[in-house]
């Protein structure tokens, strides 16, 4: 075995915690690179492999009625390439075992599955229904596993007024529902809403729509314009109330997916940048404390004839070793936290088939910038031992150069003890390297507090959305608009406490050459069940006339207060209007517009209507109220806030912790890393100063403040820098998560900041303590024999 | 008692040094190392060169070892000029040609006995056994050993096995002694003088202990970066018989 091998790896050993510090921090970042590298083409791949199996559209359009033949006429637009018709109905459902009502998403499918369709089914477990059994149906399989139903149950579901027994013969998977939600809803419910695919001819007659479809799915041939496309069709199904036609970036299910996807990217490239960084830092102090403790031995093995390279190279070593070892155990982490979070996601988006991806790609990458590192790290110290002269490096190195300093005042002189002044020369000698120190903890303090900081923004999140927005207990959505003196009905039921209502409007939107699909939100009040409330939890007035955006959505439109909005109504009597923009409201969730009910009912040209009603509802009155919602014709779904919640709370907070214990730990690890590092470097400095204090007079005790009080300096200047940095690291999170779909707020706990520094504080005390063994071990004798 | 066998002038000069001069900054201050020395040394001889701390003696090693350059004045080892080689030249002469001991022995603290013995063989282009060189000073039960867990002059010892083993032309021994004790200074002295005496290897041994001047065929003493005296010794005593 090569001798300069063998002296690396023994020295390796004997510095076994720096190296190890070293090699977590590595592991750390390009486990986090590995396995949101995986995760992102996982998804990638496996929403790819999904569409293109199962045939998903590329444009999609919902109208009131449309008949049949107008399928053949949308498969004549130049670019359509394949075009399906189907129907698509929401109805109350009525689970066993499950009081309140559910809803259920009722999709055709043909009687025969002979020729290939678009959004196609993968069949998981059970059937495909058989022709003329129109009970039979297909249901989604998040729905039956959360309810805990099996194919050959039955199930209760209010279709057109008419109560049917469902036949579940199947479970099945679809493209178009990866992510499965409720409409209006932005989390999943899978026990209160499901997907039932049932065939063409049950429908038809069920809902009075033979010979007729209203809803419409296509793909495009390759190269085709979507845009001419949406055109074509929205002008074709104008009249049959079509709601727009649109493609998938407007596809909820797919929204959702991309967003995810794009959101995975972001971490890819911000914490492992951070880790390796720091990973540069620590071998760059690391490495010049061996060469500078070994300048004799480099002298040495330079006298006996071994080539600058030949050292360099040795050298290296100390940064290639440890990285080389964070690199693989971080891959082998990646990969196993990576498919770890795939089965998070798992839980979330319904794929047919979860394709985990491991490419060896990313590996090849995360081997080559963790080299990248290492040598970033090296550079310096290795650089420094190849052109460390060999007859200089016999000679000890020339006293370091202290100079009076701002203690150093005669009138300060007197009142700061031997010890203080010590530690303040100190870090007064080598700022840049103080400096640097204090850089390097406040980054472990930073994602301490950027890793909580999802934890704070997704309770404010629950907060304002589910305590402060909505006080309602039940959202009864109508199947069609009402007029308001039907919808009143729902008022007179026993155990209704509060009741208001609101009409949603389907519009275009356009400012100049934007435009927008959106719907307006009519509401009586804003300030009763439903109320307007911020991303910073303040409550912004309904304005009186005029149209309230989120911001977002006026950024979108770039529309400022005092604009004039163009809108054109999708359905009834289609109208343009233009409407005053009275304001805007910075809300955490989705794109919404609002305005008061009347000037709506004005805008739009009518004698008004009601879309939902938003109830509270007497607690000992639910299950009967309940059943009577079961059972009222028109109701097309229905939504239970607290129900909401806490499927919010199992499934978003349950990730959300996952991913915050992952970045706890790996920011302990940081902090570990760089303070333990740190102290033990001073050690290793000053070990031959400290000791000959000791031959002074000094109490371990003494030499033991001289030493840790300098790294308890330091890391009391990381802990307000490393507060800032978190609050940046974390806006610039915001900034990078945030969609169309959310934005998350910028609020603090004052827990966060108490738990990251609590964590600093523990791991500077335990790397106190480890050295401080070292410190009290100390051979007064042996230290000052050798020479330096 | 020995007679001086090596010093006729029908030796070839190994070593041969003109105008050599040093000057380097130490902090900010400017020191002159050497001024103008001139001097030869012939094979299979063991000189001393004696001088007080800050003679020049070092420098003057370090330069021969072709670790240091001179800021002027030319060396010339076995008629090729040292002063003129680049930096890949230097390194292959210390490879080939030299064996330094130092002061403080400066063994590789995480490598055995063998194994520091072994750096060199490693590279050397054709060494003598490593544990062989060990055996030649006297360590052969010690092989094992780590620095740690040797004395001072068994660790000194290790250091002459690593500079010998390479079978050098020319043996460069730092105030060998510096740091040890009279009986195990002795007992390295004795080593260096067999070495020289057995091998035939061409020795420089620094001191500033002129006591040890009687065990060399020749007496070199530098003072302020000169040579201020270089004489022979009629006669070579054993390093038993050296007395300080």
């Amino acid at each position: 075995m090569n001798l300069l091998r063998k002296k690396l790896l023994r020295e390796l050993m004997h510095l076994k915690g720096q190296m190890l510090a070293v090699a977590a921090v590595v592991a750390c970042g390009i486990s986090v690179f590995v396995s949101m590298s995986s995760v992102k083409y996982s998804l990638e791949a496996s929403r790819e492999r999904y569409y293109s199996r199962y045939r998903f559209a590329d444009v999609f359009l919902q109208v009131k009625r449309a008949p049949e033949f107008y399928r053949e006429s949308v498969s004549r637009i130049p670019g359509v390439a394949s075009v399906s018709s189907r129907i698509v109905a929401d109805v109350t459902l009525d689970v066993p075992g499950l009081d309140e009502p559910a809803t259920g998403r009722l999709v055709s499918i043909p009687e025969y599955r002979t020729a290939p369709v678009l959004n196609d089914l993968f069949i998981r477990s059970g059937r495909y229904i058989e022709p003329g059994k129109p009970e039979e149906v297909i249901a989604s399989k998040p729905f039956l596993e959360a309810n805990g139903l099996v194919p050959g149950d039955r199930i209760g579901a209010v279709i057109n007024g008419r109560k049917k027994q469902l036949l579940i013969v199947g479970m099945g998977l679809s493209p178009e529902y990866i992510y499965e939600v409720q409409p209006g809803a932005f989390f999943p419910d899978k026990r209160r809403f499901g997907v039932f695919w049932m065939s063409r001819s049950a429908l038809e007659s069920a809902l009075d729509m033979s010979g007729a479809f209203n809803d419409l799915s296509l793909t495009l041939a390759h190269g085709a314009s979507e845009k001419d496309v949406l055109m074509q069709l929205d002008n074709i199904f104008r009249r049959y109330g079509s709601l727009g036609a649109y493609g998938r970036s407007e596809q909820l299910s797919d929204r959702f997916i991309v967003d995810e996807i794009k959101q995975v990217g972001i971490q890819i490239t911000f914490l492992p940048a951070v880790f390796l960084a720091v990973a540069v830092f620590l071998l760059n102090i690391v490495l010049r404390r061996i060469v500078a403790t070994q300048r004799d031995q480099i002298a040495v093995l330079k006298a006996m004839g071994y080539s600058n390279e030949e050292v360099g190279l040795h050298y290296l070593g100390f940064a290639m070793v440890p990285t080389a070892a964070g690199a693989v155990a971080g891959t082998v982490l990646g990969a196993w936290l990576g498919r770890g979070l795939m089965n998070i996601y798992a839980d979330f988006y319904n794929f047919a088939e979860l394709v985990y991806l491991f490419r060896i790609e990313d590996v090849a990458l995360s081997v080559l910038l963790s080299f990248a590192a290492a040598l970033a790290g090296a550079l310096g110290a290795v650089r420094s031992a190849v052109l460390l002269p060999p007859a200089e490096a016999m000679r000890p190195d020339s006293p370091a150069l202290f100079r009076p300093g701002i203690l150093d005042r005669p009138s300060l002189q007197k009142k700061i003890s031997v010890p203080v002044r010590i530690i303040v020369r100190n870090l007064e000698r080598r700022p840049l390297k103080a400096a640097l120190s204090v850089v390097m903890i406040s980054l472990a303090v930073a994602i301490l507090v950027a890793g909580r900081y999802t934890y704070d923004a997704v309770d404010r999140m629950i907060l304002v959305e589910f305590n402060e927005k909505h006080r309602e207990d039940v959202t009864v959505v109508f199947n069609d608009p009402m007029p308001p003196g039907v919808a009143y009905n729902l008022a007179s039921l026993d155990g209704v406490l509060e009741h208001e209502y609101y009409r949603e409007e389907p519009v275009r939107m356009s400012f100049g050459h934007r435009m927008r699909r959106q719907s307006v939100k009519g509401l009586q009040s804003g300030e009763g069940l439903q109320r307007l409330v911020d991303k910073m939890n303040r409550q912004i007035s309904l304005p009186s006339s005029g149209i309230l955006l989120t911001s977002t959505l006026a950024d979108i439109l770039g529309v400022r207060q005092g604009d004039k909005l163009q809108i054109e109504f999708l359905q009834g009597r289609q109208l343009h209007r233009e409407v005053e923009v009275a304001g805007t409201i910075d809300e955490i969730l989705g794109l919404s517009a609002y305005m008061h009910i009347e000037a709506l009912d004005r805008l739009a040209g009518d004698g008004g209507a009601l879309n939902a009603a938003y109830l509270r509802i007497d607690s000992s009155s639910t299950s009967r109220l309940y059943s009577d919602f079961k059972n009222t014709p028109g109701v097309g779904s229905i939504m239970m806030l607290k129900a909401l919640k806490e499927s919010f709370d199992e499934l978003i907070a349950e990730s959300m912790t996952t991913s915050t214990v992952i970045l706890t730990s790996f920011a302990c690890v940081l902090a570990f890393a760089v303070i333990y590092n740190g102290a033990r470097i001073s050690l290793s400095e000053r070990a031959r100063e400290l000791t000959s204090l000791r031959v002074l007079g000094m109490t371990r005790g003494e030499i033991s403040f001289i030493l840790l009080g300098e790294q308890v300096l330091l890391t009391l200047l990381a802990v307000p820098l490393g507060f800032f940095t978190g609050i940046g690291l974390s806006a610039l999170l915001a900034v990078g998560l945030s969609s169309e779909l959310y934005r998350l707020p910028l609020v603090f706990s004052a827990y966060n900041f108490l738990f990251a520094f609590t964590v600093v504080v523990i791991v500077s005390a335990v790397s106190a303590v480890a050295v401080r063994r070292r410190l009290v071990a100390l051979d007064l004798v042996e230290v000052l024999k050798t020479r330096e | 008692m020995q007679l001086n066998a090596s010093g006729n002038d029908s030796h070839q000069a190994v070593l041969k040094i003109s105008g050599l001069s040093k000057t380097y900054l130490m902090g900010e201050v400017r020191v002159e190392a050497l001024k103008n020395v001139s001097i030869e040394f012939f094979s299979g001889e063991l000189a001393v060169l004696l001088g007080a701390s800050g003679s020049g003696k070092s420098t003057l090693l370090n330069i021969i070892g072709g670790l240091d350059v001179p800021s002027e004045g030319r060396l010339y080892f076995n008629g090729q000029e040292i002063t003129a080689a680049s930096e890949a030249e230097l390194t292959a002469y210390r490879r080939r040609s030299i064996g330094f001991v130092f002061q403080f022995y400066n063994l590789i603290s995480s490598l055995s006995a063998l194994e520091n013995v072994q750096l060199v063989t490693e590279i050397a282009d054709n060494p003598m056994p490593a544990d062989e060189a060990l055996r030649l000073v006297g360590l052969s039960s010690r092989l094992n050993h780590f620095p740690a867990q040797l004395s001072g002059g068994e660790q000194q010892r290790v250091a002459i096995a690593r500079a010998v083993a390479k079978r050098p032309e020319l043996l460069l021994c730092d105030e060998p002694t510096g740091a040890l004790d009279y009986q195990t200074g002795k007992l390295v002295l004795e080593v260096i003088e067999k070495v020289n005496r057995e091998l035939g290897t061409t020795t420089l041994v620094i001191t500033h202990n002129a006591s040890i001047a009687g065990m060399a065929d020749r007496v070199v003493r530098l003072g302020s970066g000169e040579v201020t005296e270089d004489r022979r010794n009629l006669v070579r005593l054993t390093p038993s018989e050296l007395v300080w």
